[in-house]
Parts: structure tokens; C-alpha cells; sequence
């Protein structure tokens, strides 16, 4: 079973599906299930508690966790100084804090059966330091940091961490920002190429693939950086 | 569950560690768990929680190794087989 969350919309709901598709047992967690079809618990994955009450379902119903994508994460596109606290606190609980829980409390479900993947998301405006998402890079590269370390603290019991940084995608993430803008990220790509969310499915399944078993504590910019 | 039963259940699953680990060492309720003078790495740490975990599951509650109050370094949980045990012991309490 691979644990997907923010299943119900944007990047999370297409790897969902993608799995889904593939023939893998997958299961969605989000604060909203209506809108997954297939398995999937109602969570907020800011809060430990509702995080912890999943952990424990899987766990009493024996489910068998391979996997683990940490797809959840919301954006907001603002100068630092005019970004209100509430939504500083907002990213980084939902974005950092809540990709920190999701592995704190899921891996040991991973060693349970010695092994398997973790796939956290950054951005890459964290390699640009993209102005007017500050808060939101900070949340971002907190992930990548915390992937590579705990992509250590994981190697002793065969569980890979690896992290995805996509570039602009057609989602409700990038909602209301500027073609304008989007095209001058776009253009800082080795392949200036705006990728879509296939795109990331197709990588997720490359770093969930066995013929991947020797890469960990990567972070995979999508369109080069 | 009394704390001598505690004890038991934590040293025989420590016991399983060091054999797994290759570590060849004798078990006792001073033995640490963490710290220099333990021959545990973290790895180790992991495994015998997990297999509390099932122990208890056995038994019928949830050892949460996982709680502020597990963790907080007052109580310092992974001192030695007597204080894991005690944690052990004082969560089956909890419930029954």
C-alpha cells in the first residue's frame, strides 16, 4: 500500500490516480475524501494527532505500507514583509510540519517491512529563491534538508527518501499567478518547458521503481536546475 | 502487568536485538539503551520499540514510544532495560 497525501486535488490526486492505475494498492489521505475515489482516510496532515489516529488504523489493520508521498502542501505568493502570520503559519505547519509528521509516524510502517520509498516534495523555487514566495521557499527548503538527513537516518533499514522539486504545474497551487511570472521560472529550466502533472507521475514512478534501489536523498528538480 | 513482567518483556526483547545485531553481551536491568556506555545504535533503538510495540499489542494497548511524554528527556525513557520497562509498565496501566 503507498500512502498518498493530499490526494484529493492537484499533484496528489494525479499520482493517486496514476498508482491507482498502475496496479498499485494505494490509499489517499486529505481533508476533504470526496473527491478520491478509492481508499483514503479524512486527515490534515498539519495536525500529528489526525496523522497519528491513521497511523494507527493501518497498523491495527495490518496494512502492508511501501510507500509513502508526501504530495499535501499548499502556496502562497508574497513579499515576506506583507505576509500575515497566519499564513507563515500556515505553510509551514501544512508544507514542513506536516511532511516531517507524515514521516515520523509512517516510516515505522516502512520498517516493518524493511524497506521501502518516501517521496517528499520541495520546489524549485528553492534553487531559485524565487522572490514573493520567501515563506513559502523557507517551508520548501526545510523539506529538502529534512529528506536528505532523514534519507540517512532511514538508509540502516532499506528505506529510500528522495524528494521531488517540480516547477510550475498547471494545479490550483500556481491559481493566480501571472503567465508572466510563470514563464520567467519557466525559463530558468535547463528545459524551459512548463511540465505537467503526468510528467511528475512519471518520476514518481521512477524513483519508486527497484531499478532505483541505489538512489536516496536525492532531490530531482523536474526540468533541471 | 507488574514490573517485574515489564522487565522480562523488555529484556528478552533487548536480548532478541543484541542476537540479531551480532552483539554478544549480557542483558540487565542497569543495561543502557542510549548513550556511550550502549552498545545499541539507533537502528537498534528503533527495532526493540517496535517490538514493544507488538508486545503490547499482544497484550491488548498501544505502547506509544512516540508521545511528548515518552520522549521529554526528563523521564529519559531509554536509560536503561528498568526504565523502558517502567514506561511500558505505566502505559498497560493507563489503560487497564
Amino acid at each position: 500500500m503507498i500512502i498518498v497525501t493530499g490526494a484529493s486535488r492537484g499533484l496528489g490526486n494525479a499520482i493517486y490516480k496514476r498508482l491507482s492505475e498502475t496496479g498499485h494498492e494505494v490509499c489517499g489521505l486529505s481533508r476533504d475524501v470526496s473527491k478520491i475515489e478509492g481508499r483514503s482516510y479524512k486527515c490534515d496532515v498539519s495536525s500529528y494527532e489526525q496523522l497519528k489516529s491513521v497511523s494507527k488504523l493501518l497498523k491495527k489493520d495490518k496494512v502492508k505500507v511501501t510507500g509513502i508521498i508526501n504530495a499535501a502542501g499548499v502556496a502562497s505568493m508574497n513579499l515576506a514583509l506583507t505576509t500575515p502570520p497566519s499564513i507563515t503559519e500556515k505553510l509551514i505547519k501544512i508544507n514542513l510540519l506536516g511532511t516531517i509528521y507524515s514521516c515520523q509516524l509512517f516510516a515505522p510502517l516502512l520498517l516493518r517491512n524493511k524497506g521501502g520509498n518516501i517521496i517528499n516534495f520541495s520546489t524549485i523555487a528553492v534553487s531559485i529563491g524565487l522572490k514573493g514566495e520567501s515563506v513559502y521557499v523557507a517551508s520548501k527548503a526545510g523539506v529538502e534538508g529534512f529528506s536528505k538527513a532523514f534519507a540517512r537516518e532511514m538508509a540502516d533499514f532499506k528505506v529510500r527518501v528522495n524528494c521531488i522539486a517540480p516547477g510550475p504545474i498547471d494545479t490550483d497551487l500556481i491559481k493566480g499567478v501571472s503567465s508572466d511570472l510563470i514563464s520567467k521560472v519557466v525559463e530558468k529550466q535547463i528545459i524551459p518547458q512548463k511540465f505537467k502533472t503526468n510528467d511528475i507521475c512519471d518520476i514518481v514512478e521512477l524513483i519508486l521503481d527497484q531499478k532505483a534501489s541505489s538512489i536516496s536523498g536525492q532531490v530531482f528538480y523536474v526540468g533541471g536546475i | 502487568m507488574t514490573l517485574e513482567d515489564a522487565v522480562e518483556t523488555v529484556t528478552a526483547v533487548v536480548k532478541e536485538c543484541y542476537y540479531e545485531a551480532k552483539i554478544e553481551a549480557s542483558v540487565s536491568e542497569s543495561t543502557p539503551l542510549v548513550g556511550g556506555d550502549s552498545l545499541l545504535d539507533s537502528m537498534g533503538l528503533v527495532q526493540i520499540c517496535l517490538a514493544l510495540e507488538d508486545k503490547a499489542e499482544e497484550i491488548g494497548f498501544d505502547f506509544d514510544w512516540t508521545s511528548d511524554a515518552a520522549m521529554s528527556k526528563s523521564k529519559g525513557m531509554y536509560r536503561t532495560v528498568t526504565a523502558l520497562a517502567e514506561e511500558f509498565q505505566n502505559q498497560q496501566k493507563n489503560v487497564a
